[in-house]
């Protein structure tokens, strides 16, 4: 058959041996294939079949041909081997069409499951002609992106997936295909890049309020700093994800005078009273997905609010925080987790 | 709606898609005109413009009922028309309302491509009615036009102007030509797989196999191309036009309306030789001629007087009748060309009394009286009284000359007693008229004669030397037997109008209005616009339609096979496929070297670092390659290292250091460098 496309629907498709041979078919050649973000197309990964609109124009081209012979018509012979000739350049047309092409991916953001994610694909045509009606989908999506490359030039295709499991996975395999310029033959290639995506929980849509957090009584010393109000007990060298407000500038410019391009931040922000605690285990009752879609979504609103807190996962603690850095390596822990 | 104020280059895409669509199917199916009927061009026309409107207005489609009605409407149409639904002109009429209607139902892309794939069908149809270079330049244009739709089709982004898909469709069309070219030369001519149906072969004008007096005047209006003829002749010399007589059927029994064959028509029945009749005597010089023959769906070939020996046709045999005409088994239905031998100067028949003749002066009882007294007048004249046969003849032949006879295109209309009528009354008549006449006349004399139907002169084309003949030049003429002599021909038209025979003034139709307002203009125009015209068609009809399974195993003789058949020209086209195969990967592979060498060049060295162990992921630059070489195998990556700042100095460094020139040549430096590298040990 003309393409690996997706096996039956339904449980018809566990007891067809000839969908099974076929998926299996598809994983083993699939398996095969590199993995790379950068893929250039050549002999070796464009592949070509006739559409069932090139089954047609044979077929027509077969009665036209009988036609010739048994009417004895020389000029029907003519156009019949001229447009047989004409799809065979066609077959030429579209297979150069892909190969030769450069696709790049650029690297995926985070994503939050459940939610679309877009994949940013450049393609590079190094030819001095353009590409035409060059189509990139996720592999057995119906979804096409369809473009045109520029002679010498690029074109960027964004193509929408939708992850449905929190985790660090590897991009969906990707196919692109073109039926330019005769829709008589389908080129095509799969594609799996090398890229993974990071995908968080997906945030639990109505969560309940924050919790209430805990008394900060394990650590007196810091109570004692706290009596001194803003002013500061010492400083220690920037970190990622340290708030505006943290940073000492005239320390900070001080040290720029003499060459030195670290910034300083003060060692101890001026803590609040309690701290807030984002417990896993005060979740128990939920199963564990809904757990850490609960967490994820606590993670998000204390982060709007700016709030100041930690997430206590099973094998992980992440220390109370605040800012940027912090919500994503919180995020990135529940995505792991 | 916004669109209908603004023009079409406004147009929304699918709109103007299917608007060049519609005129594309528009000029396939017009030419159609001729051939169908009203009803069917009527109807395509109302779909196409209905089609068209729904799309300049961006209407939707008509509903699928109908259609349904509208396909059965032409179904019965079909029937009504041709009383059936199959064979050649049923089906091209259903073909055309199919194609017609199926544009109003062009919603999905299937229904789109059943769209083209009908067109190209059509285009075919054409050529069951004509094969000219006029209807093959149509359809080129018609079939470019269907790529370009169909390309314009494929393209889904945005909105392409047409000219792009036009010039891809010429360049496809001009790749694809070569394919075609060895295809109709190599592939197999085979005879029709099944039998054809009864209209295959179209009515189509010409010699009839019967006379009767008014025929050939139908044909001396028409214009088109009888034969031609080509002399092989060491100079190419044409023997005198007026020996230029081209014997068709010849007619012994007359009924009194109609002159018919002795034999029957039907091949099967008749005496038929290999030979020419052993009393055919020839001198003078041989005249060798090739004869290109327009189908004219009889059986009987054309032949210089008098051919003497088998017209050479492969593989079909030609027949000799005892009246020298020359037939074939079947009716010719297609372009036939063919190389005899002629001798202008010839005799044959018995020469003494034979009881055969008595059937040639067989008269019908209670005709022409008159002409039965005129008969018995001359004989009794005592001027004539024993004078032979050949006397007799010349007498009438003067009677013709000087008693106000005169010929004439539009003899009016004869009567029960034609020879009466013309000897007598009109004194005025075409060729048949005046043969028919004089064979009565001779038969009432007793001398045994019969009427011989064909074509006289022709035109030459100085361009390539061919002599046309066309309808118009149809002739009848008679021969008559002489004791000691045999037949003898007697062309009696001769007699009365010199110039019908030998010379290029014939007597003209009348002109439309554009041909004569040429003529008034330039005299020459005319004939030379119609030379170079009929030169470029007979080259056509040489090379294309003529192009029969005798030529093909022509050429592979001169290709060097001693016995070609059918399977040599398989594997003939094996081997070209095999060979622009070989020639395809060859190109694919000096394409790859033309690749910027560069590029290649680093490519290869990352391909060896990454086989030693270095891990770098994509494409990196040479000076990020070295970097890594260094931090992974310290000093033993120095030579890597080192040939990589070479390698980006050739591209990266200011103009003037490395010059353009030289480009090439340090590369090649370059590349033999890296074969001799110094590269780390292997790990482990």
């Amino acid at each position: 058959m003309s393409t690996p496309q997706a096996a039956l629907p339904g449980g018809w498709a566990r007891f067809n041996p000839a969908s099974q041979a076929r998926a299996w078919f598809r994983r083993w050649w699939q398996g095969r294939l590199p993995l790379s973000d950068l893929m250039t197309l050549s002999q070796r990964n464009v592949y070509i079949l006739p559409t069932r609109p090139g089954w047609m124009l044979a077929a027509t081209l077969l009665v036209l041909l009988l036609a010739s012979i048994n009417y004895q018509l020389n000029l029907g012979y003519l156009l019949t081997f001229l447009l047989a000739g004409c799809a065979l350049a066609g077959m030429h047309v579209g297979h150069a069409t892909l190969s030769g092409l450069s696709m790049r991916l650029q690297p995926p953001a985070p994503t939050f499951c459940g939610q679309v994610q877009t994949l940013e694909v450049v393609l590079d045509n190094p030819r001095k002609t353009p590409r035409h009606g060059i189509g990139l989908a996720v592999l057995d999506s119906a979804d096409w992106v369809w473009t045109d490359v520029p002679a010498q030039g690029q074109s960027v295709l964004h193509l929408a997936f939708c992850p449905r499991q929190r985790g660090l996975h590897r991009v969906p395999v990707l196919s692109a295909e073109t039926r330019f310029p005769l829709g008589t033959f389908r080129v095509w290639t799969i594609w799996r890049p090398a890229a993974q995506v990071l995908v968080y929980p997906q945030p639990e849509a109505a969560a309940p309020p924050l919790p209430p957090g805990q008394a900060r009584d394990q650590a007196p010393a810091m109570a004692a700093g706290l009596t001194r109000g803003q002013e500061y007990d010492g400083v220690r060298a920037y970190r990622r994800g340290d708030p505006m407000r943290q940073v000492v500038w005239k320390k900070a410019a001080t040290a720029l005078a003499t060459g030195s391009s670290a910034l300083v931040s003060r060692d101890s922000a001026p803590a609040p009273l309690h701290e807030l605690w984002l417990d896993h285990t005060s979740l128990s009752a939920l199963p564990p997905e809904a757990r850490w879609s609960r967490l994820c979504a606590w993670v998000l609103a204390a982060d709007t609010m700016g709030l100041h807190f930690g997430l206590r996962l099973p094998q992980r603690e992440i220390p109370p925080g605040t800012g940027p850095a912090h919500r994503q390596q919180c995020l990135e822990a529940l995505a792991l987790c | 709606m916004l669109n209908r104020l603004l023009p079409l280059s406004h147009l929304p895409r699918d709109s103007r898609d299917t608007l060049f669509l519609l005129a594309v199917v528009a000029w396939v199916v017009l030419p159609h005109a001729a051939n169908l009927p009203a009803w069917t061009l009527l109807m395509a026309c109302l779909a196409l413009g209905w089609r068209g409107w729904l799309a300049w207005h961006a209407r939707p489609l008509p509903a699928r009922w109908w259609l349904m009605v509208l396909l059965l409407l032409a179904m019965a149409g079909t029937f009504w028309s041709h009383k059936t639904l199959l064979g050649r002109d049923a089906g091209v009429t259903l073909v055309v309302a199919l194609l017609a209607l199926k544009t109003l139902e062009m919603r999905a892309r299937r229904d789109a491509f059943v769209v083209f794939f009908l067109g190209f069908f059509t285009m075919l149809t054409h050529f069951f009615f004509s094969q000219s270079l006029l209807v093959a330049l149509a359809m080129l244009l018609g079939l470019l036009g269907l790529l370009t739709a169909l390309i314009n089709a494929n393209l889904p982004v945005g909105r392409p102007p047409l000219a792009t898909s036009a010039g891809l469709a010429l360049r496809m069309t001009a790749w694809g030509a070569p394919v075609m070219v060895a295809l109709f030369v190599l592939f197999p001519r085979v005879a029709p797989l099944w039998g054809l149906p009864a209209d295959a072969q179209g009515a189509r004008s010409g010699l009839s196999s019967r006379m009767s007096v008014g025929d050939v005047t139908e044909l001396a209006l028409d214009d088109a191309i009888a034969f031609r003829v080509r002399f092989l002749n060491a100079n190419g010399a044409a023997p005198e036009q007026r020996q230029l007589y081209f014997r068709g059927p010849v007619f012994s029994s007359f009924d009194g309306r109609e002159w018919k064959p002795r034999q029957p028509e039907e091949l099967m029945n008749q005496v038929l030789y290999r030979r020419p009749p052993a009393s055919l005597k020839t001198q003078g010089t041989p005249v060798p001629y090739e004869m290109t023959l327009e189908p004219n769906n009889r059986p009987w070939l054309l032949t210089l007087d008098a051919t003497v020996e088998a017209p050479r046709l492969s593989p079909q045999i030609a027949y000799a009748t005892p009246e020298l005409q020359w037939v074939m088994a079947r009716p010719i239905t297609e372009l036939l060309r063919y190389q005899a031998v002629a001798y202008p100067d010839f005799s044959y028949g018995p020469t003494g009394s034979d009881p055969l003749l008595r059937q040639e002066t067989e008269l019908p009882a209670g005709y022409n009286p008159r002409t039965l007294q005129l008969a018995s007048e001359l004989r009794r004249d005592p001027k004539l009284a024993g004078a032979d046969d050949a006397a007799l003849v010349q007498q009438v032949l003067n009677r013709l000359a000087t008693g106000g006879y005169s010929y004439t295109l539009e003899p009016g209309l004869y009567g029960r007693d034609t020879a009466d009528e013309f000897w007598f009354d009109r004194k005025a008549g075409f060729c048949e008229h005046v043969a028919s006449s004089f064979v009565v006349l001779m038969r009432a004399l007793d001398i045994p004669a019969r009427v011989v139907t064909g074509y006289q002169g022709g035109e030459r084309n100085p361009l390539d030397g061919y002599w046309t003949l066309r309808q118009s030049d149809a002739h009848a003429w008679s021969e008559v037997w002489l004791n000691g002599r045999g037949w003898v021909r007697v062309d009696p038209t001769a007699a009365i109008a010199p110039g019908r025979v030998g010379s290029m003034q014939r007597l003209v139709a009348p002109r439309g209005l554009v041909a004569s307002a040429l003529v008034t203009m330039s005299p020459g125009l005319m004939q030379s616009l119609r030379g170079m015209w009929e030169a470029t068609n007979n080259r056509w009809n040489q090379w294309v339609l003529n192009y029969t399974q005798g030529r093909q195993l022509n050429l592979l003789r001169q290709l060097g096979f001693e016995a070609p058949s059918w399977e040599d020209l398989v594997l003939l086209l094996g081997g070209l496929l095999a060979a622009s195969a070989l020639g395809a990967s060859a190109w694919q592979l000096w394409d790859r070297r033309q690749h910027d060498p560069w590029l290649r060049l680093l490519h290869q060295a990352q391909t060896q670092a990454r086989a030693r162990g270095l891990e770098t992921p994509g494409v990196a630059t040479p000076r990020s390659l070295g970097r890594q070489a260094l931090e992974r195998w310290g000093p033993a990556g120095q030579p890597l290292h080192d040939w990589l700042m070479q390698l980006e100095r050739l591209r990266y460094a200011p103009p003037g250091q490395i010059g353009p020139q030289n480009t090439s040549g340090a590369l090649k430096t370059l590349a033999r460098q890296l074969r001799t590298l110094r590269w780390p040990a292997l790990d482990g």
